[in-house]
């Protein structure tokens, strides 16, 4: 009997721990943000996450602002069923008046229906896949960064220009890889180049060298690797175990800190491409990036945190303009054009997909993400794997 | 082929091999003392790269830098502290389940191991992303045509093979090898004999897990990174290598290690469809293997325990 | 004359029986409505804090109450049922719970579908999402293809226990472990099947549409008596439809001579054999039937959803449905009730708490194993009287 109450007792404190704090002067608004806090993929959600928040509290430090936003955060693990759920409660919580939503594709596709029966307006900040914002006519669905079609366009268009003929593809077998993946191949071919392999990995895959003696053997100008970080890191760090020299570059999905931090001087040379202006280039960004370190987040921001900053502030922005009215909301969003931000001016075609005009490469210089255009390579000083 | 590439091929999944063989190998004295399969075993595995990771910045902080002194003392403390989580999992979360289902010993581990998971991801600093994890072998290289032999790669093969060598004979050799098998074998007359039962199944979870805390070392030593997430994988495929090989066999846990790797290698590179499909065939490979030789390669001795 | 008496104290202890059983799921109830719709951290501690000392109580008080429950169980059945029903009608607008409470139903039926082969014949199923999605995976196949909506649920069932029979041969040779790892091998090779197979939509998955049962639309909210309710009810209904079934099904199957076989078979399959027992087929019929119950429960989840992807059904999932059924206690269905309330909705109401929610959520599970080390509600001994046992 004493072994359950003790059980008992130590359940009621450790909720009570998390006790919720009292209440504001300001009328408060609530947004929700969603995105994976745990699991494989919760390095990109926190990051997201961190930014959305410190977006709402440099809003609420406004004095001139109207309303207080209180941003809600959930968790959709990454898992499409977990997403509907939770896409569900802020869209039943009409006290929920919009929401920054989705890194994960999968999650997003499955939850546009779910956000759409409830018109809650949602922008999404990380999610590439196409038919999100293009594979119906919601008004409710918006997205900020740009699908993986341009920046494949301007990824092959670069590296062909470079001068490399023969490619080998990994990619993981999510949508997310696969994605990337076919369009690639498509632009790359347009370009003229070569794939001479295509090889799908899993999500969570360690040992990449039976496929990596493959890559040696057919020995390709370049390795092109569609995916996240994590496997990312794994595939860079076994080419160079095996001794393979070829030129890697990757997706948007490695533009990550924590890329250089994991590979160090292996990381120097990798090419990379976002769908977005280069923020720290912008006038607000640099802003960002300071208001983000003096805020002393655990995680960086990554390379999606940038576009939950500008969804969440699009959001409140339109909300101070309209009022916290979901229909009003909407509404407005569908005008927005040239709305300016840190990643560059947003302006919602008809799908309510931001038309991104500029697509930015990226390679790792000196520990560093330099924009390609001002790298050393690019002026010539230092050359890429194969001499180009 | 060329002869170069297909000793690449096999010097590889040897590599492979070796690590699956060393996680397998703790399955399978764990499921000899108690019949239980602790599923956390593979976060173990995670966690000791962990403590590995840790006591070389610590070593680092501290100025030392002698290569040999970094690795032993990296390796040792990757193995106790293992070692010591393997005795606490036993004595608080396996030993009190005893009376009840085998399978409950199943969920509890299998949270165990999100718990591990989720404890480094929050509480290692950065822990969301992968970790660089040091150099510190020498990696001198020979060229034989399309073959690389890498001397670091040989090392930690030769190593872990070794590891596994004095394991067994400690288990075939020692009087407390002897108390396993007999805790194996019988766990009441062992009883009778005067053996310690809870003793010896805490030495058995110390040595499995000390030994999957090596194993994290090489992992790490091997790969040069390690992440938080790469227990669970690990840990289907050293359950999936030691049911293979035939539960409560050494020997069995090794060829299903090895088996393993040769699948994954085989389904990569050598199935005519796309690479994705590697782990479509280990696994049907294992199941189709699975109905041919129903209690694995190398079975039981006893048929039934009743 | 005493025989009279005794009847009068009989039908008196009877009524008094009915009064505790309904007092007891009206506690119940309550506290589950409570529990799925509140969002509130304090009232949500309160809540399992009175959850854990309820169960305490309700161990002690058992001997003495539980001929309440198990002496008429078509009444306490009823009552069960009336409670939960009550409790969607409370909560009639507001569609995260009820999506909730339905998903929870549909994960029941699925592991009472687990537990038949689990907890009764020995059968240790680990690819419980692969048949769950297989079941799935034919609801958005054939509904997009117009058949009726009642048939693709049937269907599901029926496809699942169909890919099943593939894995009759290697899951009859082996037992124990090796049987799990051949389920473990297939519920991988079928969740990285699908994503890497475009055939059924790949790693983006299929989109399918609301069910449609003769007419009746179940993504339109229901308009009775004026009130209008969440477009969930019709889920709901369905669900609990489905859960009572199972439930039903389970225990007549559990009571039936194929009940006695299965028994036999799970404590000794030799002895089980000498006795006459055909232990491959009671482990067939075993693993079809739960493999069926997946897959319906499968097949209604997916349209409910309105999207599946393969990484809805991976071994992680299987894991989900196993830990439900050892939970709950292994072999007692009235247990998944509990467990799958813990695993599926406790995870989701402790969102509070964002990237340190899975944390807390495993420590739970361990900390309630330790005190209940063979799960919530463990299956008794089999009662020859149903209802005469202390």
């Amino acid at each position: 009997m004493q072994r359950y109450l003790s059980f008992a007792c130590a359940l009621v404190l450790a909720c009570a721990t998390f006790l919720a704090p009292g209440a504001d002067a300001k009328e408060t608004v609530k947004i929700v943000f969603i995105g994976p806090l745990t699991g494989g993929n919760a390095a990109l959600g926190l990051g997201g996450r961190n930014s959305a928040d410190l977006a709402v509290q440099l809003h609420n430090a406004d004095a001139k602002a109207k309303y207080t936003f209180d941003l809600v955060k959930l968790d959709d693990q990454c898992k499409p069923d977990i997403g509907v759920q939770v896409a569900t409660k802020a869209g039943a919580d009409s006290s929920i008046i919009a929401g920054v939503t989705h890194y994960c594709s999968a999650v997003a596709i499955a939850t546009v229906d779910t956000y759409h029966k409830f018109g809650l307006p949602v922008i999404v900040w990380g999610a590439v896949l196409p038919a999100i914002t293009y594979g119906n006519d919601y008004p409710e669905i918006h997205r900020v960064n740009g699908t993986m079609i341009n920046q494949n366009d301007v990824n092959a268009k670069l590296v062909t220009g470079l001068g490399y003929k023969t490619w080998v593809i990994i990619h993981d077998t999510t949508d997310y890889g696969k994605g990337h993946d076919e369009y690639f191949t498509k632009y790359l071919t347009q370009d003229g180049g070569k794939v001479l392999a295509d090889f799908g990995v899993g999500a969570d895959q360690q040992d990449f060298t039976a496929i990596l003696t493959k890559v040696k053997e057919l020995n390709p100008d370049v390795v092109y690797f569609g995916g996240l970080t994590p496997i990312g890191v794994r595939v860079r760090s076994q080419m160079d175990k095996l001794g393979i020299k070829s030129q890697f570059e990757g997706t948007s999905g490695i533009v990550s800190d924590s890329y250089i931090q994991a590979l160090g001087p292996l990381a120097e040379g990798t090419i990379a491409f976002i769908d977005g202006a280069p923020i720290e280039k912008l006038p607000g960004g640099k802003f960002f990036l300071e208001q983000y370190a003096a805020h002393k987040y655990a995680e960086p921001p990554e390379a999606y945190g940038a576009y939950a900053f500008v969804a969440a502030n699009l959001i409140m922005d339109t909300i101070e303009k309209v009022g916290p009215n979901r229909k009003a909301v909407i509404a407005e969003l569908a005008k927005t054009k040239d709305y300016p931000s840190i990643v560059g001016p947003v302006t919602f075609d008809a799908h309510g997909q931001n038309i991104v005009p500029i697509v930015t490469a990226y390679v790792v210089q000196d520990g560093k993400w330099v924009v390609w255009h001002d790298s050393d390579y690019a002026k010539g000083k230092r050359k890429l794997a194969g001499g180009k | 082929m060329d002869a170069g590439v297909l000793a690449q091929y096999v010097f590889n999944g040897v590599m492979l091999g070796v690590i699956y063989a060393m996680v397998a190998v703790g399955f399978t004295l764990f499921f000899g003392v108690l019949d239980v399969i602790q599923f956390a075993h593979g976060d173990v595995v995670m966690a000791g790269a962990f403590v590995g990771l840790a006591t070389y910045l610590a070593l680092h902080a501290l100025g030392i830098a002698a290569p040999a002194v970094v690795v032993l003392v990296v390796a040792c403390a990757a193995g106790l502290g293992m070692a010591l989580l393997g005795a606490i999992i036993a004595r608080w979360l396996i030993l009190p389940l005893r009376a009840a289902p085998a399978f409950n010993t199943l969920l509890v581990t299998l949270m165990l191991g999100s718990i591990l998971r989720e404890l480094v991801r929050l509480f290692y600093p950065n822990g969301s992303n992968p970790q660089p994890f040091p150099r510190l072998l020498p990696s001198a290289s020979a060229n034989l045509g399309h073959f690389t032999l890498r001397l670091d790669t040989t090392l930690l093969i030769v190593t872990g093979l070794v590891t596994i060598v004095i394991v067994n004979l400690v288990v075939r050799r020692t009087r407390l090898g002897l108390a396993i098998r007999a805790v194996a074998q019988d766990s009441e007359t062992a009883r009778v004999m005067g053996i310690d039962f809870e003793r010896v199944v805490l030495v058995t979870f110390a040595i499995g897990s000390a030994l999957a805390g090596f194993a994290g070392v090489v992992y790490g030593l091997y790969y040069n990174e390690v992440n938080f997430d790469i227990g669970l994988l690990l840990g289907v495929i050293g359950f999936s290598a030691a049911v293979v090989g035939g539960l409560g066999s050494i020997y069995g846990a090794i060829l299903g290690g090895f088996l393993f790797a040769a699948l994954q290698t085989i389904g990569s590179v050598a199935l005519p469809v796309s690479s994705a499909y590697s782990n479509v065939f280990a696994f049907a490979v294992v199941i189709v293997l699975m109905t041919w030789k129903p209690t694995g390669l190398i079975a039981e001795p006893a048929s039934e325990r009743v | 004359m005493t025989g009279t008496a005794a009847s009068r104290v009989a039908v008196h202890s009877q009524r008094t029986d009915l009064v505790v059983a309904a007092v007891a799921v009206a506690a119940i109830g309550a506290w589950l409505w409570a529990f799925l719709a509140t969002d509130r951290v304090g009232v949500l501690a309160t809540l399992l804090a009175v959850a854990a000392v309820a169960f305490v109580l309700a161990q002690r008080l058992a001997p003495r109450y539980r001929r309440a429950l198990t002496a008429r169980p078509r009444a306490a059945t009823s009552l069960v049922v009336l409670a939960v029903c009550a409790v969607a009608v409370a909560l009639r607008d507001q569609p995260y719970p009820l999506l909730m409470l339905c998903t929870v139903l549909l994960f029941v039926v699925a592991c009472v579908g687990l537990d038949i082969q689990i907890g009764h014949c020995g059968i240790v199923n680990f690819a419980g999402a692969a048949f769950f999605g297989t079941g799935a995976y034919t609801a958005a196949v054939l509904a997009a293809r117009g058949v009726p909506h009642i048939a693709v649920i049937a269907a599901g069932g029926v496809v699942a226990a169909l890919v099943g029979s593939l894995l009759i041969l290697p899951v009859l040779r082996t037992r124990g472990y090796y049987a799990a790892l051949v389920t473990i091998a297939f519920g991988i090779l079928f969740s990285t099947f699908l994503e890497v197979n475009d055939a059924l939509g790949g790693p983006q998955g299929l989109k399918l549409h609301g069910i449609d049962l003769f007419g009746w639309k179940f993504n339109r909210d229901v308009t009775l008596g004026g009130t209008t309710a969440s477009f969930y009810v019709n889920y709901f209904v369905l669900s609990l439809a489905l859960a009572v079934a199972a439930f039903v099904f389970a225990r007549r199957v559990e009571r039936s001579w194929l009940g006695l076989a299965f028994d036999a078979v799970r404590l000794d399959e030799i002895a089980a054999a000498t006795f006459g027992i055909g232990v491959a087929r009671a482990k067939i019929v075993a693993f079809t039937l739960g493999n069926l119950l997946c897959g319906i429960a499968g097949a209604v989840y997916a349209m409910m959803q309105g999207f599946i992807a393969p990484n809805n059904f991976t071994f992680g999932e299987s894991l989900i449905l196993v830990s439900i059924v050892i939970l709950g206690g292994i072999g007692n269905p009235l247990g998944i009730l509990p467990a799958a309330l813990i695993i599926v909705v406790v995870p989701q109401k402790l969102q509070f708490i964002q990237e340190y929610r899975f944390l807390l959520y495993g420590v739970l599970v361990v900390l309630i194993l330790l005190f209940r080390p063979e799960g919530l509600l463990p299956r008794r001994i089999r009662e020859y009287f149903p209802g005469s046992g202390a």
